[in-house]
């Protein structure tokens, strides 16, 4: 078995990050000194998934206040307003407010993935996007399509927006689709995501995954999310450890490389290697070829020096438990 | 000073209001080190005084002391609690944190943590009952790390613990109102979950001798309903304006028949909800024909701690006007 690890997605702001954000936002740093001292702060959060043996790895996001911000601002007939929880979060995002059709205006990860690709080297890059489904639900929409319309176009703009960044040499594609794991997500919700999911990653199956979390998805979604085109499939294992297990040891992972949400990402404790490690044993068996272990969700809500010692235990992880199934740990991309 | 409770639709608030001057600065100072015990409660009670007066001038009938003293609802607790300590920043929203609090050892009650301010507005209540308000167990938990239980059941009843001996001061000292505010059950609003609660508030509130309420708002609250009506509590007070009255089919579905406390104004919206606004959404209710008018208690859909001054006291305002005119018609 080939195993390796990566960071699900965004992490928390260092104190520099907070009080450089902060004095952006009082107009006191400005936009080119801004963005020269942030490429520091994410070079530094790469540095770290790089020692740490992952051979994919996030810039870490640090200056998106939420998943949706970036894509809101830099899109035609959307706007945010308001603030509202992010699933079970303490945490609120800006609803992003769909006035009309959206279209692109510039694109947000090209140059994002000009700007690291150099200091990813030699791990790939991963770029994060939120999922049309997720997207257009926790969204307002003014713009007179249905959601079911309006995800539609959403999932048009994040085709757009994927292919120009794996032209600037995105290594590994992830789609967020945390509301399929919502108490309220339909199988109708998951069919139509995968649909939507599989033209944004179309022509990169073999380096892309849909991601859930925040709990573990219904037995009817997760069938419908078996579906998806893409080689790898990530699901938080831990938020409802119990549940989850359960049902990935009756679904199985149909066929795609399983890639395990098992480091909490939204708690500070230290994970329990051994216990995680059992877990996993349940989930996979000799003809699993390959298996990415992973943090639950994003370490954004985290304090900053907790998210750097869980990408350490990440790595830990995937080197025992490499050695305790005589499995090949991978730290670089192939 | 006594004062009579109407039997028929009692006014009531959830418990924050906007800070006052007084307040701000109290607790500016005081995270600065820059005050005594003595200033702070001093700058605190001219803050409290001033929101019971704003009450009181409303007409609302049973009051809060406004959660003056409190920074926020979970750190409030956690600095005065022993087994936690401060936590470092995490985001709450854009650029914005909060000092997510951490439970490193086991929690135990200091003694009272909310009794003096609860004493203070009862001082100026003129005979109007004040409530007391905790944060619930569930929610201390879910808004802080814990780096000392590692099982959530066992966190949860042993907060429970700490703050069952917060609500017998608070009955010792003649509190008639004890709210438990857990609005973080309605963000994971799994049977397992308000299972948990429901423990947690049989160890809480069994045997105490006063109106028991339990607050939650803003999250699918129907989707728990099924699981919570059988809290020993006498009341569940939750948030129906901020989602358009979405939760009223279900209060019947439910055969729900405690008593309710029903939020009729929008604490994120600075438009003033007018009198017949408010008298429309009490109807609706009695519409439905579900409750009579004593067992629903007016009040906002959460604290009014968001919100101007000027316009939290004219929501309050026009929210007892209407109610005045709803014990007349109904």
């Amino acid at each position: 078995m080939r195993i390796w690890g990566m960071v699900l997605g965004g992490y928390p702001r260092s104190r520099e990050a907070r009080h450089l954000l902060r004095d952006v936002e009082r107009g006191l740093v400005p936009p080119t000194e801004a963005s020269i001292r942030l490429q520091r702060v994410h070079s530094e959060i790469m540095g770290v998934q790089k020692a740490a043996g992952l051979p994919v790895i996030v810039d870490g996001m640090v200056d998106w206040h939420d998943i949706f911000r970036p894509f809101a601002r830099s899109w035609r007939n959307v706007s945010v307003n308001g603030l509202l929880r992010y699933f079970d979060n303490n945490f609120f995002y800006r609803i992003p407010v769909f006035v009309g059709e959206p279209d692109t205006i510039e694109p947000v990860l090209a140059p994002r993935v000009r700007d690291f690709i150099e200091l990813a080297h030699p791990s790939a890059l991963k770029v994060v996007v939120p999922g049309p489904v997720t997207f257009a639900r926790l969204s307002k929409n003014s713009s007179g399509l249905s959601r079911e319309e309006l995800a539609v176009k959403i999932a048009s703009i994040l085709r757009q927006e994927v292919s120009k960044a794996v032209e600037a040499g995105a290594g590994f594609v992830q789609v967020d689709e945390p509301f399929l794991a919502d108490i309220d997500a339909t199988r109708d919700d998951a069919v139509l995501a995968v649909e939507l999911f599989n033209k944004i990653i179309k022509g990169y199956e073999e380096k892309a995954s849909m991601a859930v979390y925040f709990n573990a998805p219904s037995t009817d979604v997760y069938e419908a999310i078996l579906n998806v085109d893409s080689k790898y499939l990530s699901v938080d294992v831990y938020d409802t450890r119990t549940r989850a297990l359960d049902l990935l040891s009756v679904k199985g992972f149909g066929g795609h490389v399983p890639v395990l949400g098992v480091i909490d990402g939204r708690r500070i404790h230290d994970d329990d290697v051994d216990r995680i490690i059992d877990d996993v044993r349940r989930l996979v068996d000799e003809s699993t070829e390959e298996l990415v272990l992973t943090t639950t969700t994003w370490m954004d809500l985290i304090p900053f020096r907790y998210s750097l010692r869980k990408t350490i235990l990440l790595s830990r992880l995937v080197e025992k438990f490499a050695e305790e199934t005589d499995s090949e740990a991978y730290t670089i991309w192939r | 000073m006594s004062y009579r409770v109407p039997e028929k639709f009692p006014t009531t608030v959830v418990g924050s209001y906007p800070k006052l001057p007084p307040a701000k600065e109290a607790l500016r100072r005081r995270k600065k080190g820059e005050i005594s015990e003595e200033e702070f409660e001093s700058l605190v009670r001219e803050a409290i005084k001033g929101v019971v007066q704003d009450q009181l001038e409303a007409g609302v009938d049973i009051i809060s002391d406004g959660e003056q003293s409190r920074e926020d609802m979970v750190v409030y607790f956690s600095e005065i609690m022993e087994g936690y300590r401060p936590g470092e920043w995490v985001k709450i929203f854009d650029n914005v944190y909060f000092r997510k609090p951490i439970i490193e050892g086991p929690v135990k009650w200091p003694g009272p943590m909310t009794l003096r301010d609860w004493r203070i507005a009862t001082e100026y209540s003129e005979g109007r009952p004040v409530k007391g308000i905790l944060t619930g167990p569930y929610t201390m938990l879910e808004w802080s790390f814990d780096l000392y239980y590692k099982d959530r059941y066992e966190a949860i009843m042993e907060l429970a613990k700490v703050l069952r001996k917060e609500i017998e001061a608070l009955v010792n000292a003649g509190a008639k109102y004890i709210q438990v505010d857990e609005p973080a059950l309605s963000t994971r609003p799994f049977p397992e979950e308000a299972e948990m609660l429901g423990e947690a508030l049989k160890l809480m509130l069994n045997g105490i001798e006063a109106k028991k309420i339990v607050h939650i708002c803003f999250g699918r609250v129907e989707k728990l309903l099924p699981y919570i009506l059988d809290y020993p509590v006498d009341q569940f007070d939750l948030e129906f304006k901020n989602s358009d009255f979405r939760l009223l089919p279900y209060l019947k579905e439910y055969g729900y028949n405690k008593e309710l406390g029903y939020g009729v104004i929008d604490v994120h919206s600075h438009q003033v909800e007018t009198v017949e606004e408010i008298l429309e959404a009490i109807d609706k209710l009695m519409r439905l024909g579900i409750l009579p008018p004593e067992k629903i208690y007016i009040d906002p859909d959460c604290g009014l701690k968001r919100l101007p001054r000027e316009i939290a006291r004219a929501k309050l305002k026009n929210m007892v006007e209407a109610a005045k005119i709803a014990r007349e018609k109904w």
